[in-house]
């Protein structure tokens, strides 16, 4: 999963150089160099100052989202205000905060305390407590046999489209696994096991939050369009948006069991990032590079890069099934309280997506990365919402 | 890192030590984003579960969460 806006583009403040081309197969003309001891290695004090940048938006998040229904109460404004979830606060305090920060100069030494993928992971553990066990094994079946469909197919598909656009065979692979997979983290495994440039990875990670930050109003808009059931709902979000943030943030929106079922699906795709890794490792290192003597990528690999999380996310339900089955019903009000710190860090990744979002970024690399993501983002969506509509038709949480 | 190249290789007009820097230069980032990602991926593991523990053991009730 997540998401996301990242360590990856945390750490990698330093801007591309101008012959940095991510987006097309041309040479680079000089080797771009990463300064020893500048912006992309930020001192812990400056990092700290990032999270508390994080903390005190997520904390105006939620007094947002408390107190502006009150506020709108009695007024023609009172269903919009009662409407618009934390999502919506998070991300805009979020990038309001990246332009203030990006200012006043001081974005690429506070940007280390940027956890994005910390924050979602830690929100997904929590959200697994709120999943009844019995629910993430009805959904297993259809959300792998979803995850198998649509990720070769979307994989693939931007495969082709990237090649006849003529991207660098690493941007590529990046892209598509991006495109495909889980986004930012997908990214970075990708750019891992190519060997990819830094300013590569960058950009991509760039790419997919330009594309992620519409998808989260987006899909839950076109899901009540289209008459989505919950569960669909649920599969579409989570089999389609790239970052794990904002699949969460999407489903929220909905509601909690499309978010439920989002992050069953999200979290199926992530394990499937193990093998893709894999089997980019093994594709570069034998057919693109053709490195002599090189060793074959074995399960110690695999295991690398399985997400973790996942992990934590199926123990906390495994731990709270078990708990509410032993304290009754007096055990709602604790899985009540892990609800709010959920909450609390999904709050938290959302605004960190918004103060690592980069316009600049994306000017550095001309349209033809853009035009990819485009297209596949666009493939991802049709075949995802064919696949989720035929399996989830009829899940019921 | 560009400190980490040899000066002569990279001095050197199409040298391919220049360029085999560059790959290992660049790359070096990504791995490490990696390792960030992984770590991070534990991290979360670790502290929600442990922040599950303690809400269902009563050390965090009802009320301390705004």
């Amino acid at each position: 999963m997540a998401t996301d806006p990242t360590p990856a583009v945390a750490a990698d403040d330093s801007p591309a150089p101008e012959s940095a081309d991510p987006g097309t197969s041309e040479p680079f003309a000089e080797p771009s160099t990463v300064e020893p001891s500048g912006p992309s290695r930020p001192h812990w004090a400056f990092a700290a100052l990032g999270v508390l940048i994080v903390l005190v938006l997520g904390a105006l998040t939620r007094f947002l989202e408390q107190s502006v229904p009150e506020w709108a109460a009695g007024s023609a404004l009172a269903d919009v205000a009662a409407a618009v979830e934390y999502p919506v606060y998070a991300i805009a305090l979020g990038l309001l905060g990246g332009l203030v920060i990006s200012l006043t100069r001081l974005r690429d030494k506070v940007s280390g305390g940027f956890r994005t993928e910390f924050f979602i992971k830690t929100g997904l553990v929590l959200l697994g407590a709120s999943i009844n066990l019995s629910v993430i094994a009805r959904a297993a079946g259809p959300a792998i046999a979803q995850a198998l469909i649509v990720v070769p197919l979307v994989f693939f598909f931007t495969w082709w489209l990237a090649g006849r656009l003529g991207l660098d065979e690493k941007l590529r692979a990046l892209v598509s696994s991006a495109v495909s997979i889980c986004g930012v983290s997908a990214a970075i495994t990708a750019a891992g096991a190519v060997r990819a440039r830094r300013e590569q990875l960058a950009y991509t990670a760039s790419l997919v939050i330009l594309f992620a930050l519409p998808s989260i109003f987006l899909l839950p808009w076109l899901a009540d369009v289209f008459g989505l059931s919950a569960p669909v709902a649920g599969a579409w979000i989570g089999g389609n948006i790239d970052t794990t943030a904002a699949v969460a943030a999407a489903g929220a929106i909905v509601g909690e069991e499309a978010l439920q079922i989002a992050a069953v699906v999200k979290s199926t795709q992530n394990v499937l990032m193990g093998l893709v890794a894999v089997a980019l490792t093994a594709y570069f290192t034998f057919r693109v590079e053709r490195a002599p003597g090189a060793k074959r990528p074995g399960l110690g690999a695999l295991w690398t890069r399985f997400p973790k999380f996942a992990l934590g996310f199926l123990l906390a339900s495994v731990v709270a099934t078990w708990y509410l089955d032993v304290a009754g019903e007096s055990g709602a009000a604790q899985i009540g309280v892990v609800t709010d710190l959920r909450t609390w860090f999904l709050i938290l990744a959302f605004v960190s997506i918004g103060l690592e979002f980069r316009l600049a970024r994306l000017r550095e690399a001309g349209w033809r990365p853009i035009a990819v993501f485009g297209g596949a983002a666009v493939f991802n969506l049709a075949v995802a919402l064919l696949v989720a509509s035929i399996l989830f038709r009829g899940f019921e949480v | 890192m560009s400190s980490e190249t040899p000066p002569d290789s990279a001095s050197k007009p199409n040298a391919p030590n220049a360029e085999e820097a560059e790959a290992s230069d660049d790359a070096a980032t990504p791995d490490e984003a990696g390792r960030a990602a992984v770590s991070e991926d534990w991290a979360a593991v670790v502290v929600g579960l442990v922040l599950l523990a303690l809400v269902l053991i009563g050390a965090i009730p009802e009320g301390v969460i705004p």
